[in-house]
C-alpha cells in the first residue's frame, strides 16, 4: 500500500468522513493489502491528528464525534480481516463505562467511549444512571479491566468514591482499574478517592486509560 | 516531629493576619482551609466554583510564612491569572502555622448593586393584602379590644382569627375612650385577620416584591394603596461565597443541615440589607409592611426556606414542594411586620421555579391566544411553551457563560463590563454598562464579540478562532480565548437544543410560533440580532421577539398587587407540564449538532 492511500485514511478520520473511511478499508481488503497496515499506519496517524487538534483548540465536540465515528466505520470493515490473534493484539482491553447513579448526563460520557473504542478498547457501556452495584457485576462478568465513571454533578461525583470502597469491602480493588472524569472531577478527588486513572476530558480519558493498562 | 521551638504539632492554633482591607487577625484549627476560614469570618470571599479549586477567582497573596507547595492545576491557574508565585488558592491552602496574606480586591465580591427592571402588562389593583377601618361606636360595653372585634364580626363575618383569637394579642387595650374611636383591620386574601391597628391606617399600607436570583436581589416597595413604586433596590445574593451558579449551592448544601442554614442565613440577610436600605430610605415603618412576595428558581425557593435541597441533587431533580401556603413573617427573618405574610411564587416543576411561573405571568403568555415561546436565559436556561392550552416547560443546564463569570476575562453585567460590541475598520468597538473603562466582559458582550467575529470571519461556524494563537484581542489587555468561546458555543447549545426538543414534543417548530419572550440577566441589554446570528435564538420576524428583561420581579409585583393575578399564576403553575430534556433519546445528536454557530429556524 502507497503512502498516498495511508494519509488517504488518515484524512478521512481527520475530516470525520465516515463513509469514506470505511470505503478506504473495503477497498484496501478488496485488493489484498494487509489490514493490520492499514490500521496501524493509515487510520490510527489520523486519529492521533485530530487529538492534537484538539488539544490546540482547533477542533470541538462535533469534530472529535465524527473522527470517532468514522474510525469506527472503518475498524468494523478491517477487524474481521485481521489474522487471529492479531486482532487480540489489537485490543487495549475492555472497559466498562457509564454515568454514576442519580445522574443522567451522558454526552461526555458517550465522547469517551466513542474515543476509547477508536483507540482499539473494548467498550462496555452501560449508560447513565447506573448504579454502583450494577458497574461491579458488569465488570466482573465481562472481565473488564477497567471501569470507568462519569459524574456531571458535584453531588453525583460522590458515587466515584463509593464505587472505589465498594470495591475495598469486596476485596476485588485489585481486580479493576477505576478511571473518573466528568466535569466537576478533578485529578485531586481523583487522588483523594483512589481512583487510579483520571481524564481531564476525553482524550486525556483515553491516555489515562491507555496507561492503566500498560499500552501507552 | 519534636520540635524545641515552643510549637507543639497540633496542639496550637496557626494565626492567620490579613494585611489589606479588612485588616484582620483570625487563629483557625491546624489543618484548617484558608479559604473556608476567611469566609467563617465574614470576608466576602469569592468561591466562584464552591471552593473545588478549578475556577481560579479567589487567589490571596500570601507574603509571610511557610505554606505547602501548590499543586498542578492550581499553578496552571495561576500561569493562566498572569500570577507570580505566592499567590494562592484560598479554596486549596491549609494552614498548618501562622501566615500574613493580601487579599486582591479582584478576589473579593463585587459589591456594586445592580438595578433590574422588567417590562409587565398591567394589572388591576387589588391586593390581597386588606386594611378595613373600623368606627367603634362610643359607650360599646366592656373591654375594648372586645367591642372591636365585634365591630368586625359584623362587618366581615366568619374571618379566621389565627392571631387575634387571643385578644390580649391585638395592640387594642382598656376600656373604650368616651368618644367613637377608628381602628384598622389587616385582612389577608379575604379571610385572615393579621393584626388591628389603632386609628385609620389605610393609608399606611406596603408590600415588597422580591426578585430571588441565584446572582442578584431586586426588591421593590410598593404602596397597596394606590400601587405605586416607592422605591426600588438590588444588591448580590450573599449566597455567591457557596458558589456562583445553583448546582454548586445545591451541592454545598447537599446532605449539610448545618451548611443548608449558612445558605438560608445568608441570603435573608443580603435581602434585609436591601430592605432595611429601602425602608429606611423611603421612611416607611418595617411595621407598615405586611407582605412580602419573593419569585425565586426552585433551588432559590428552598433555600431562602432552609428546606432540603437534598432531592434537586440527583436524578430525577425534584424538590420538596412545589407550592407553599404564606408563611408568617416573623418565621422567615426579613425586615417587615412579624404578623405579617412571607409568600413565594409557586415552583413548576423541577429546576422550573417559581421565577418562570412569575415571568409568564407578568408577560400573560396564558392569555394570549396562539403559540408562544418564552425564554429565560441564566445559568440555567428555561424554556416554557404556550400552544391553546398546553402549556409545557423545561430546563437546560446552560452553564454560567450568559452571565458572564466563566469567561476568562468575564465579569457580571456591572458598571465597567463590555456590554455591547461590533467589528469596524479591523477593530472592535465596544460600549460598557456605566461608559466606564472596560474592565471585563459579560453574556451581552460576549453574544456581540462572537457574532461580529463570525461575520468578520475571525472564528468559524466550528467555533474555532481563526488566528493561530487562538486568541482574539478586544481591547486594552481584554481578549477572548478559545475556551471562551467553547463556552458561549456550550451554552447557546443548551439553549437551541431545550427550543428544538420542546417544540418537537408538542410537534412544532419555529415557523409556527406566533411570538418570543426573552427574559433573564441580561435585561433588556439583550441584542436579539445578534443572539440569532449566533443561533442562541430562532431566526424570526423582530417583531415577534419580546425582550422583558427582569420578568420575575414584574411578575412577583403582579402577585403582590392584585389578588386575581395570584390566582391565576397559582393556576398557571399548576398547569404547566415539566418537560425532563436530558431523558429524551435524541439529545445528544440534537445537542452536537447545534454546537455550530449558524441561524436556524
Amino acid at each position: 500500500m502507497d503512502l498516498t492511500r495511508f494519509q488517504a485514511m488518515s484524512q478521512a478520520v481527520i475530516d470525520g468522513d465516515r463513509e469514506a473511511a470505511a470505503a478506504l478499508a473495503r477497498e484496501a481488503l478488496s485488493r489484498g493489502f494487509d489490514a493490520q497496515a492499514a490500521v496501524e499506519n493509515g487510520f490510527i496517524p489520523g486519529l492521533q491528528k485530530v487529538g492534537s487538534l484538539w488539544e490546540s483548540g482547533e477542533y470541538f465536540l462535533p469534530e472529535l464525534l465524527a473522527a470517532a465515528e468514522a474510525m469506527k466505520a472503518a475498524m468494523a470493515v478491517l477487524r474481521p480481516a485481521l489474522e487471529a490473534g492479531r486482532e487480540a493484539a489489537l485490543s487495549l482491553g475492555k472497559v466498562v463505562l457509564g454515568t454514576i447513579e442519580g445522574d443522567i448526563h451522558d454526552i461526555g460520557k458517550n465522547l469517551v467511549g466513542a474515543l476509547l473504542s477508536a483507540n482499539g478498547f473494548e467498550v462496555v457501556d452501560l449508560g447513565a444512571d447506573v448504579k454502583i452495584d450494577r458497574f461491579i457485576s458488569a465488570a466482573e462478568e465481562t472481565g473488564a479491566s477497567i471501569i470507568g465513571l462519569s459524574a456531571l454533578l458535584t453531588t453525583t461525583m460522590l458515587g466515584q468514591k463509593r464505587l472505589v470502597e465498594e470495591l475495598h469491602s469486596r476485596g476485588i480493588r485489585g481486580k479493576f482499574k477505576v478511571l473518573v472524569g466528568g466535569a466537576p472531577v478533578t485529578q485531586k478527588w481523583a487522588d483523594d478517592i483512589g481512583a487510579d486513572g483520571y481524564g481531564e476530558n476525553a482524550l486525556a480519558a483515553v491516555r489515562a486509560a491507555k496507561a492503566l493498562t500498560g499500552r501507552e | 516531629m519534636p520540635d524545641g521551638q515552643g510549637r507543639i504539632d497540633g496542639t496550637m492554633s496557626p494565626r492567620v493576619k490579613i494585611q489589606s482591607e479588612p485588616r484582620k487577625e483570625l487563629s483557625c484549627p491546624a489543618g484548617a482551609v484558608l479559604g473556608e476560614s476567611l469566609l467563617n469570618i465574614g470576608v466576602p470571599l469569592n468561591l466562584y466554583c464552591g471552593g473545588r479549586g478549578v475556577c481560579g477567582k479567589c487567589f490571596i497573596e500570601v507574603v509571610e510564612g511557610n505554606i505547602p507547595e501548590a499543586e498542578n492545576q492550581e499553578r496552571r491557574l495561576r500561569e493562566i491569572s498572569n500570577l507570580p508565585e505566592g499567590f494562592r488558592l484560598s479554596c486549596r491552602l491549609q494552614i498548618n502555622g501562622d501566615i500574613s496574606i493580601n487579599i486582591p480586591p479582584a478576589s473579593l465580591l463585587p459589591q456594586m448593586p445592580v438595578l433590574v427592571s422588567g417590562k409587565s402588562r398591567p394589572v388591576s389593583l387589588e391586593p390581597i393584602l386588606k386594611k378595613i377601618v373600623l368606627d367603634v361606636p362610643a359607650g360599646s360595653p366592656g373591654p375594648q379590644a372586645k367591642a372591636v372585634l365585634s365591630v368586625l364580626d359584623s362587618v366581615w363575618p366568619g374571618l379566621e382569627r389565627g392571631l387575634s383569637s387571643d385578644i390580649d394579642g391585638l395592640p387594642v387595650r382598656g376600656s373604650p375612650p368616651s368618644g367613637p374611636s377608628a381602628f384598622t383591620a389587616v385582612v389577608y386574601d379575604e379571610r385572615e385577620l393579621l393584626a388591628v391597628e389603632p386609628g385609620d391606617t389605610s393609608d399606611r399600607s406596603f408590600g415588597l416584591a422580591v426578585d430571588l436570583g441565584t446572582t442578584t436581589l431586586a426588591v421593590e416597595l410598593l404602596d397597596l394603596a394606590d400601587g405605586r413604586t416607592i422605591g426600588t433596590a438590588a444588591g448580590l445574593n450573599g449566597q455567591a461565597s457557596f458558589g456562583a451558579d445553583v448546582v454548586s449551592r445545591i451541592s454545598a448544601a447537599f446532605g449539610n443541615p448545618s451548611r443548608l442554614e449558612e445558605l438560608r442565613a445568608a441570603v435573608v440577610r443580603s435581602l434585609n440589607d436591601l430592605i432595611g436600605g429601602l425602608l429606611g430610605r423611603t421612611k416607611t415603618s418595617p411595621a407598615a409592611v405586611y407582605e412580602a412576595v419573593l419569585a425565586g428558581n426552585t433551588a432559590m425557593n428552598h433555600l431562602f426556606l432552609g428546606s432540603s435541597v437534598d432531592g434537586l441533587a440527583v436524578s430525577p431533580f425534584e424538590g420538596n414542594f412545589r407550592a407553599r401556603p404564606p408563611l408568617p413573617a416573623g418565621g422567615t427573618g426579613l425586615v417587615m411586620n412579624p404578623r405579617g405574610r412571607t409568600y413565594l411564587v409557586p415552583n413548576i416543576g423541577g429546576f422550573v421555579g417559581g421565577d418562570i411561573t412569575a415571568g409568564l405571568v407578568a408577560s400573560g403568555l396564558d392569555e394570549l391566544s396562539g403559540v408562544f415561546l418564552y425564554i429565560d436565559l441564566g445559568t440555567n436556561g428555561e424554556i416554557a411553551l404556550k400552544k391553546g392550552e398546553v402549556f409545557a416547560a423545561a430546563s437546560t443546564a446552560a452553564g454560567p457563560a450568559f452571565e458572564g463569570m466563566s469567561l476568562s476575562c468575564g465579569m457580571l453585567a456591572l458598571p465597567g463590563a463590555i456590554g455591547k460590541a461590533s467589528y469596524r475598520d479591523g477593530r472592535f468597538a465596544v460600549e460598557t454598562i456605566g461608559a466606564l473603562p472596560p474592565k471585563g466582559v459579560c453574556g451581552t458582550g460576549l453574544i456581540d464579540l462572537v457574532a461580529a467575529s463570525l461575520e468578520a470571519g475571525l472564528v468559524t461556524p466550528g467555533g474555532k478562532i481563526v488566528d493561530p494563537a487562538r486568541r482574539l484581542p478586544v481591547i486594552g489587555t481584554i481578549s477572548l480565548t478559545q475556551q471562551d468561546v467553547r463556552e458561549l458555543q456550550l451554552a447557546a447549545a443548551a439553549v437551541k437544543t431545550g427550543i428544538r426538543m420542546l417544540l418537537e414534543s408538542e410537534g412544532l417548530s419555529v415557523a409556527d410560533l406566533d411570538g418570543i419572550f426573552v427574559a433573564g440577566a441580561f435585561g433588556a441589554s439583550l441584542d436579539a440580532e445578534k443572539a440569532m446570528k449566533i443561533g442562541l435564538l430562532p431566526r424570526s420576524n423582530p417583531e415577534k421577539l419580546t425582550v422583558v428583561g427582569n420578568a420575575s420581579l414584574a411578575g412577583a409585583r403582579a402577585f403582590l398587587l392584585s389578588r386575581s393575578e395570584r390566582r391565576r399564576g397559582e393556576r398557571l403553575a399548576r398547569r404547566v407540564r415539566h418537560v425532563a430534556l436530558a431523558k429524551g433519546g435524541d439529545f445528544q445528536s440534537q445537542f452536537i449538532d447545534a454546537l455550530e454557530f449558524k441561524e436556524w429556524t
